[in-house]
């Protein structure tokens, strides 16, 4: 089990390294770029405060974006969100159907070891994957607040990547189990995911009669702005994840493990 | 002797398409076992099964004495097995495909591997997405053979390699036979079964045609029967009571009649049509 851990890791080390490269570094750019806005954002902050949904929508109305903190929740955590998202989406829709879609199947899974193993493997794999994501973009942006000398709210800070490590968990699961079910990497189908549930969970948080249902959404409990303003985390929308996480990691054992495997 | 592979009564079907039927055949071991038949005969459909690749609704196999859907992971260990894709992931270099391989198989096998890259002429060091079809086949060949397993299953393993090599291959499936491995060879070129098979199971079309010893085939009753009937000149390969044959040319001008014993190539090709 540990060598096709071993092997997965390897083989998505360097699309990591992007990844973390690019959404840390727009992390830490934006950071670095505060200190030369935050004149003009202290003259924003209060128009952006009243631009009713909108404001809601990108929670601009619990946090001031004239501070460093909220700058940070409303923007960084944006960038943060979505493109953590789409790794971990990249990383689940890939790695079971990938054997299929290259004609690597046979190779696998005619030697040693139980599909079962495999189906483990590949998911601690991408558990991995998704944590060094995010202690990488974590350091990147320790770095931004100490390069401008500013405090950091440590318990929001850890509350909120602690979430946004579990929601990529949610993510990279739900698309584990489509890829389970797929013969092709569907890439497509796992980034339109996360668009699909980021515009979701925007819409819930505008149209007051969606408010209810916006547990659907795992961006719901990973939300920068509502965790630094709050410094809690939604409680229902939380356990209603850990539900979808491990019916998908079930439905993914079930499904990969029944199947024919195609040449 | 043990028989290292026993098929009963296998019958696999994908949907509404026909997979397998009621096949059945053993094999021995220390044999080269021939598995011949056209494309799409459901050669590599019983394989896949019988590596526990495929879920089957009827039927039972074994691998030396085990059952395929309760031992697979241990069945696995002793078989070395050659896809006829031979697809691996492009990225890697040849020496981490097969160390790769040794890995999951928790054996050190770099002797072994070493000596058959040197026998197989490749490059270690090179990546999969360089290498010609031949040249992952060596790749296969190195990986199924590195463990020296107990069986070996090669699904069309001579396409795309060049005649010195299909030598080399051969010559390296009897010495490893001749100490005692097991050989199963899907294969649709009949020379290669004519010339390192002890015994040939024909499929077609989903169903097993016929499991005989190469050499009791060319004993066959079927005759290859060549006349000039009626001033039309006639050649065909015939097979039951010559004497059906003798009443069914009464009546007719015979000018001239040949009755031979048929080529074995001609008798594979009689099950295959």
């Amino acid at each position: 089990m540990i060598t096709i851990y071993g092997h997965e890791f390897k083989s998505n080390w360097k699309s990591l390294l992007i990844w973390a490269v690019c959404v840390g570094g727009m992390g830490l750019a934006c950071i670095l770029l505060f200190s030369s806005v935050q004149e003009s954002m202290a003259g924003m902050a209060e128009n952006f405060a009243s631009m009713g949904a909108f404001s809601d929508a990108f929670g601009m109305r619990q946090l001031s974006i004239a501070t460093l903190t909220g700058f940070y929740a409303t923007e960084v955590g944006t960038i943060h969100g979505l493109g953590g998202g789409m790794f971990a989406a990249i990383l689940g829709t890939g790695m079971l159907s990938k054997e299929e879609d290259g004609h690597t199947s046979e190779f696998l899974f005619s030697l040693p070891i139980a599909r079962s193993k495999v189906i483990w493997a590949k998911w601690w794999a991408v558990v991995t994957l998704i944590l060094l994501f995010n202690l990488l973009c974590m350091g990147l942006y320790v770095l931004g607040f100490f390069s401008l000398g500013e405090h950091i709210p440590v318990k929001e800070f850890l509350l909120y990547h602690g979430m946004q490590v579990f929601m990529q968990i949610e993510i990279g699961a739900i698309c584990y189990a489509l890829s389970a079910w797929m013969k092709k990497n569907q890439l497509g189908l796992g980034l339109g995911m996360v668009l699909l549930l980021y515009g979701y969970d925007l819409m819930t948080r505008v149209i007051p009669d969606l408010a209810d249902y916006k547990v659907i959404s795992p961006f719901s409990y990973a939300n920068a702005a509502d965790v630094f303003s709050s410094g809690t985390v939604a409680g229902t929308a939380t356990v209603i994840g850990a539900v979808v996480l491990v019916v998908s990691i079930w439905l993914a054992h079930v499904v990969y493990g029944r199947r024919d495997l195609a040449a | 002797m043990k028989q290292v592979i026993e098929i009963n009564h296998l019958t696999k079907h994908y949907g509404t398409h026909r997979g397998v039927e009621d096949v059945s055949f053993c094999v021995k071991e220390g044999s080269i076992f021939g598995f011949l038949g056209p494309n799409g005969a459901g050669k590599s459909t019983t394989i896949r099964a019988m590596l526990g690749l495929l879920r089957f609704e009827q039927g039972r196999i074994q691998l030396f004495g085990k059952d395929i859907q309760k031992d697979k992971e241990a069945i696995l260990r002793e078989v070395g097995y050659m896809p006829s894709e031979a697809m691996f992931y492009p990225s890697m270099r040849v020496k981490e495909v097969v160390q790769l391989v040794a890995d999951v198989r928790k054996k050190d096998c770099r002797e072994e591997a070493a000596k058959l890259c040197d026998r197989l002429q490749i490059d270690p060091e090179k990546k999969i997405r360089e290498l010609s079809l031949g040249n992952r086949k060596k790749v296969g060949i190195v990986c199924a053979m590195q463990h020296r397993p107990k069986l070996f299953v090669f699904d069309e393993p001579t396409s795309g390699l060049d005649p010195l090599i299909q030598r080399e291959f051969f010559a390296l499936i009897r010495e490893y036979v001749a100490e005692g491995t097991t050989c199963l060879l899907s294969t649709h070129v009949l020379s290669e079964v004519k010339n390192h098979c002890e015994k040939v199971a024909i499929m077609k079309e989903g169903k097993l045609q016929c499991v005989d010893t190469v050499a009791h085939m060319t004993k066959t009753s079927a005759k290859r029967i060549r006349m000039v009937r009626d001033g039309k000149q006639e050649d065909f390969l015939f097979k039951g009571d010559l004497n059906d044959l003798a009443k069914e040319l009464v009546g007719h001008e015979i000018t001239d009649i040949l009755i031979e014993d048929p080529s074995l190539d001609e008798i594979f090709l009689h099950f295959y049509q």
